[in-house]
């Protein structure tokens, strides 16, 4: 279980993490959802203890990283998979770990196994290394100690789908037997296929947190009346408490699906589709928070 | 708390000490740098030796001899070792994952000077059967009547010497954190400073009585020339030490524990 009360770092007067708290338990992949810069790295840099943080917590099992003995076997921990010295080879990376954290050499084979790094790669230096091959690599790391607890910043970065695809079975069997797992991602797609629970960051707050089901169903309802009711079943929405709003040819409302159909039924309007808006409401929110802190903002109409 | 809560085994025990050294030691090795590095040091030694050995004219054909001068050419490059173990952590951003497995990172730099002191004492075990072969080829080549017998006190000054090259190496890399920026101010230290410092003593008077005391590079000299330092040598050597060496390693050490790992 990692927990993380109230975490405040601040660079000059930009401040990179803001009153940040959240949990994640054993059992579940939290996905930490993000645009780049959004406080991310940061909040795991200050769980993993490499950074202080000005004010606030964050405890593993209830311990601060710094107190745990032999960390590496106990927290799993992937913050930069480039951040390895580009002369050394894949296998020697892990041999060092495995090294000093007192474990057999065996444990290497094992791990170089798992990720699907074959013997000839292991031989290669990081430097020939795609980025795909370099996350696999270091989640071979993270994993080297046997934790039960696994921090990784970005770990999909690079991996084309089928990696997303590997990744997600290899998270899922982990939170399975009880792991517990926090991964970072600044793509909405990515944290949808692997994890389970959403923390949602931009500028350093949390704008959302809670299961990806719950939060991708927020959205609501989208439905759709045959062209020659649109205008009843706006009625009947109206009529029934129900807010609706245009989208596309139908209508997008905050109520649930069962709600929608029984108030069309009730005024016998006929539906063309009626479907829970899917994501609509996280990918809206997580666009606007790309887009206010992107420095490219697309201008709206007028063109020089 | 339940024990499933709590998942963190607080009672497990810790990295150990032996690991981390001999893990910081491997460290100096594993890259193709790193080997390139040794194996260049330790190929201009033995032309060096070469060069003693069957050119120079008679007179320094003996044991001692040819231990110094091989010292000399490797000594000359010991500060690069530590300088590469402590600066690859930030050049290629390892320290994210050397502190993550310990992040108690006293314990890191205390490793990673023994592991720099071991890789010096190995130097010197190289220059001794470099000079040994040297020795051997002045007596059978050249025939000339050698001596084989090795001074302590002269391998103890030796030693010393080496070790303080790689304690200022190492202080250097801590403090300045970049490789090319370390070996520079380095090469400072031992070449600018020392003629800076002895400009100084021309024109000031003074200053001629206080430079022994100050000046760190000229206070190594007699550690390396037949006899070693005198008593007043060595308090000079202390003395010059406490400025240029032990402040920069408590400066260095203080500023890698208070760094923030990116």
């Amino acid at each position: 279980m990692i927990t993380v009360e109230n975490l405040t770092k601040t660079y000059g007067h930009y401040r990179a993490v803001d009153n940040v708290s959240f949990v994640c338990r054993p059992g579940s992949v939290t996905g930490f959802l993000g645009p780049n810069g959004a406080g991310k790295s940061t909040t795991m840099r200050i769980i993993a203890g490499l950074t202080p943080a000005d004010s606030g917590s964050a405890t593993i099992g209830g311990v601060r990283y710094h107190d745990i003995p032999n960390p590496g076997t106990q927290v799993g921990v992937l913050l930069d998979a480039s951040a390895q010295h580009a002369g050394r080879t894949g296998r020697e990376i892990l041999t060092l770990g495995a090294r000093t954290m007192g474990l057999p050499t065996s444990r290497v084979d094992e791990m170089l196994e798992l990720v699907s790094l074959t013997p000839s790669e292991a031989k290669r230096r990081v430097r020939n290394y795609s980025l795909g091959m370099r996350q696999r690599l270091g989640i071979a790391h993270a994993l080297l100690g046997d934790p039960k607890i696994l921090i990784l910043d970005e770990p999909a970065n690079g991996l084309d789908p089928a990696g997303i695809h590997w990744m997600r079975q290899l998270l899922r069997t982990y939170a399975d037997r009880g792991g517990t797992v926090l991964l970072s991602s600044h793509l909405l797609h990515e944290v949808e296929v692997i994890a389970d629970e959403l923390i949602v960051i931009g500028r350093g707050r949390i704008v959302a947190e809670g299961r990806k089901e719950e939060l991708l169903h927020a959205a609501g309802t989208y439905v759709q009346a045959v062209p020659d009711h649109a205008e009843r079943l706006t009625t009947a929405l109206q009529s029934a408490g129900i807010t609706a709003t245009p989208r596309d040819a139908g209508l997008q409302t905050e109520a649930t699906a069962e709600q929608v159909g029984r108030a069309a039924a009730a005024a016998g309007v006929a539906l063309l589709e009626l479907r829970r808006a899917e994501g609509a409401g996280l990918e809206a929110m997580f666009l606007q928070l790309t887009s206010d802190t992107q420095r490219e903002q697309p201008t709206t109409g007028v063109s020089a | 708390m339940s024990t499933t809560t709590y998942s963190i085994d607080t009672q497990r025990p810790g990295v150990s000490f032996g690991r981390l050294i001999a893990v910081e030691f491997r460290k100096s090795f594993d890259t193709r740098a790193g080997r390139w590095f040794t194996g260049v040091v330790v190929a201009l030694a033995f032309a060096a030796m070469l060069i003693q050995a069957l050119l120079f004219v008679e007179g320094f054909q003996d044991l001692n001899d040819f231990t110094m001068v091989g010292n000399g050419v490797i000594g000359f490059f010991i500060p690069i070792i530590p300088i590469l173990l402590v600066t690859q952590e930030w050049g290629q951003r390892t320290a994210l994952v050397t502190f993550t497995l310990e992040p108690r990172r006293m314990r890191v730099v205390i490793a990673k000077l023994i592991a720099s002191v071991l890789v010096v004492l190995g130097v010197l075990v190289v220059a001794l059967a470099i000079a040994a072969l040297g020795t051997a080829l002045a007596g059978g080549v050249r025939g000339f009547d050698v001596d084989w017998s090795l001074s302590a006190e002269m391998l103890r000054n030796v030693f010393i010497g080496n070790l303080i090259a790689a304690i200022l190496g190492f202080a250097l890399a801590m403090l300045i954190m970049s490789t090319p920026g370390a070996i520079v101010t380095y090469f400072i230290y031992m070449f600018a400073v020392p003629t800076v410092l002895e400009v100084a003593a021309a024109f000031l008077d003074w200053f001629a009585d206080v430079r022994p005391w100050i000046d760190f590079a000229s206070a190594q000299t007699p550690l390396f020339s037949t006899g070693g330092p005198s008593g007043e040598q060595w308090g000079q050597l202390l003395v010059s030490s406490l400025i240029w060496l032990v402040l920069p390693l408590v400066l260095g050490v203080w500023r890698l524990l208070k760094t923030e790992v990116k």
